[in-house]
């Protein structure tokens, strides 16, 4: 009785990889992110949702240290990923972004090859010992990414010359080959269409294995397809978080209710 | 009636169309405007463009043709024996109309009677004489055959003042008539009037298309006079250039190229890294604020006039470097130099570089930075691996138009590297460009005859193809560029 208690314990609640407290963000006087504290598991999917404006993105943001590129911008608080503050004065936010990858709401190959797209991570932090290393980490990334079999015969090609779905897995690949633990994505299939988007929410599937994966989306049907916790956002504050199942079905707060059948947003 | 009635009278008739053709088509509409097909206005516009814009434009055709037409026929009335060695006809037709208007001031000034002055004669008055009373002043006394050309040019000039008149204003009353006529409640002024608007801009456009073709027709027929004298393989290949008025020129062009390309690449030299470095700080580095005040600042020295920098060059650059660079390392003793020319044109350019090279970073788009710091690339990574790349082509182009200013500079070069023509290669000797050459040969006394006169077209012509290549080259990087990203 109690071993099969553990057993099922070690299978649903994994470590915790990310742990943010009271954390505030300001844009020069507008206080954009109040009080969120969330605790994101390892080698899990989790969605933030809510509607546009309500800080899911700039939230995400925080945990790469992206917003430190903005002028205006101030964050308060404790984010630890294993542990660790990042905000701490030791931690160089470029060392941390080759940790968490980041892959953004449109896609952004550099107007370069396709190998030279991918190999731009791993030749930055020095991952290959030589070129047949970096051929190994180049088509490693590139079946990670799900489009190794669609552009093997083209990988001297431009990067922009591919369909957006492509445009957006190689960016997945890109961002997949500095070997980062945690995998953030700031809507990665609003521009894509419906097939495109299908390969891409399989991939991500298919990364939880590895990476812990944190998606913003304003799609819920995505966000329920995809993730195993959600987190609803309103303006500014963390409302609900918890198994996407329960959210979806029965949640707790109102206004989460409200935004799930469409009545705020 | 002149030029300048004329064009009252049309923009008046146009003005009356626009109030006429504005009130008729209310009125077919019983005053609603909604029955109209286009706003009132358009309807006002239509019969005012169609009066205006067909009769101006006969009106400019005219004026352009019609004093070629008569001075042709007039000039067959000068008899070929009186043109005599020391005079050509452009001449003696130039004095003709000269005759002819010292007539008309003398008619205006009440000396003469319209009669006296087609009928007067040479044989029984001093025309010399009578013209100058009124305050026309003439060189010679007026040849008879010179008399009778300026009193048919006259004749002919009212002739056709009478036509251009009728012409004209009947052009303005049929536009008017035709499209006032047309105008009704169902009659589509609006889109007759877009499409007149159309070709307006298309007219706008071939102005800037069709004087480049005249600047590079003049040149041509210039340079084949040049060539029927020189040969073509001396100018293009000869390494010296001694022009002189005794009738042995040599003209070769390549020491002035030379001159050209060495100040130029000096110039480059110095402006395209400081361009450069200066755009991707201001772009990628500095403060929204500081860069706010430090572009205009740089764009300050694009607003100097050349012959100021030419100033300082003389004044400041040149002894400077003679007498700490050129003097004590024995390479020269003038202060005029390559290097004084190259050194000061580079700080002409380099606005030019950094200016638009800071548009291209900018346009740059951020999702490429975001795309690359989201790796963990440090902010100079960026710039060198990702930023610079996706806007090379653009710099390029911004390069290569800084090229096209620093071949075309002439004041710089006269006042800081001198004008004597030589083919070496150290940067501290005097030598001079094809601008400063073409000025040389076309100020000053010249013969329009002669090579060492025209070869200043042949060299324009030839600096003309440089820079047209390099800006035709310099668009093609630059529209390459447009594809890169998107």
């Amino acid at each position: 009785m109690d071993d099969l208690r553990i057993v099922e314990r070690d299978v649903d609640a994994k470590e915790t990889k990310i742990s943010a407290k009271n954390v505030q963000v300001y844009y020069g006087d507008n206080h954009a992110i109040k009080d969120v504290n969330v605790e994101i598991a390892d080698k899990t999917v989790t969605a933030f949702i809510g509607p546009s404006g309500c800080g899911k993105s700039t939230f995400l943001r925080c945990i790469n240290r992206m917003n430190d590129t903005i002028d205006v911008c101030r964050v308060e608080g404790d984010i630890a990923i294993d542990g660790e503050d990042i905000y701490d004065r030791k931690v160089d936010p470029v060392q941390l972004r080759a940790k968490v990858g980041m892959v953004f709401q449109k896609p952004n190959p550099f107007p370069k090859s396709i190998y030279d797209n991918i190999a731009y991570g791993p030749r930055i932090h020095g991952l290959a010992k030589n070129k047949a290393d970096l051929d190994v980490i180049v088509e490693r990334s590139l079946r990670r990414g799900a489009i190794w079999d669609e552009v093997k015969d083209r990988l001297h090609a431009p990067g922009t010359g591919l369909s957006g779905g492509q445009q957006q897995r190689l960016c997945i690949a890109r961002a997949v080959a500095t070997e980062p633990e945690v995998l953030l994505m700031d809507e990665p299939c609003s521009a894509l269409d419906p097939i495109a988007t299908a390969q891409v929410e399989e991939l991500i599937d298919e990364l939880r294995q590895s990476y812990s994966v944190v998606i913003v989306t304003h799609s819920m049907q995505q966000a329920a397809r995809v993730s195993q916790k959600t987190a609803f956002f309103h303006l500014g504050y963390l409302v609900e978080y918890g198994e996407t199942g329960t959210i979806f079905t029965n949640p707790e707060d109102p206004r989460t209710e409200s935004y799930i059948t469409g009545r705020i947003g | 009636m002149s030029v300048f009635f004329l064009l009252i009278i049309v923009l008046g008739l146009g003005a009356l169309g626009f109030v006429l053709g504005r009130s008729r088509a209310m009125a077919s509409a019983d005053g609603n405007i909604r029955n109209l097909h286009s706003l009132p206005n358009y309807y006002g516009f239509n019969v005012a463009l169609t009066t205006i814009i067909p009769a101006l434009g006969v009106l400019a055709i005219l004026s352009l043709v019609l004093p070629i037409l008569i001075d042709n026929r007039v000039s067959t009335l000068i008899p070929a024996e009186s043109i005599s060695e020391d005079t050509t006809r452009s001449l003696v037709m130039s004095d003709v109309r000269r005759v002819a208007d010292g007539l008309d001031t003398a008619i205006a000034a009440g000396a003469m009677t319209e009669d006296e002055a087609q009928t007067i004669r040479t044989e029984f008055t001093d025309v010399r004489d009578r013209l100058g009373s009124v305050g026309v002043a003439l060189g010679s006394n007026v040849e008879p055959f010179v008399l009778r050309a300026a009193q048919s040019y006259r004749a002919q000039a009212a002739t056709a003042q009478l036509w251009t008149t009728f012409l004209v204003i009947g052009i303005a009353v049929a536009g008017f008539a035709v499209s006032f006529l047309r105008t009704n409640r169902d009659y589509r002024a609006r889109n007759v009037v877009e499409n007149g608007v159309l070709v307006l801009l298309m007219a706008a456009a071939s102005i800037a298309i069709l004087t480049t073709l005249g600047i590079v027709l003049s040149m041509l027929f210039e340079t084949r006079n040049f060539f029927q004298d020189y040969r073509w393989t001396d100018f293009f290949f000869g390494t010296t250039w001694s022009p002189n008025f005794r009738g042995d020129s040599e003209l070769g062009i390549i020491p002035l190229l030379w001159g050209t390309l060495y100040i130029s690449f000096i110039a480059l030299l110095v402006a395209v890294p400081i361009g450069l470095f200066a755009a991707i700080y201001l772009s990628e580095y500095a403060t929204h604020r500081f860069r706010s005040y430090a572009k205009p600042a740089i764009e300050i020295l694009a607003g100097i006039p050349t012959i100021v920098y030419g100033l300082f060059a003389l004044i400041t650059v040149g002894p400077f470097l003679r007498d700490y660079f050129a003097e004590p390392t024995g390479l020269g003793e003038s202060a005029s130099s390559v290097m004084t020319a190259g050194l000061v044109m580079g700080i002409m350019l380099i606005p030019f570089v950094s200016s638009l090279s800071d548009d291209i970073i900018n346009a740059v788009p951020q999702a490429m930075r975001d795309g690359s710091l989201g790796i963990g690339a440090t902010h100079s990574e960026t710039i060198r691996q990702v930023v610079l790349p996706a806007a090379l082509p653009g710099i390029v182009g911004a390069i290569l138009l800084a090229a096209s200013r620093a071949i075309g500079e002439t004041m710089i070069v006269v006042l800081g590297a001198g004008a004597a023509a030589r083919l070496d290669l150290n940067p501290f000797e005097a030598m001079t460009t094809v601008t400063v050459k073409i000025v040389s040969q076309l100020t000053g006394d010249t013969d329009f005859s002669s090579p060492e006169t025209l070869v200043a077209f042949a060299l324009g012509l030839t600096l003309f193809v440089i820079t047209l290549g390099l800006n035709v080259f310099a668009l093609y990087i630059v529209r390459k560029y447009r594809e890169q990203y998107e």
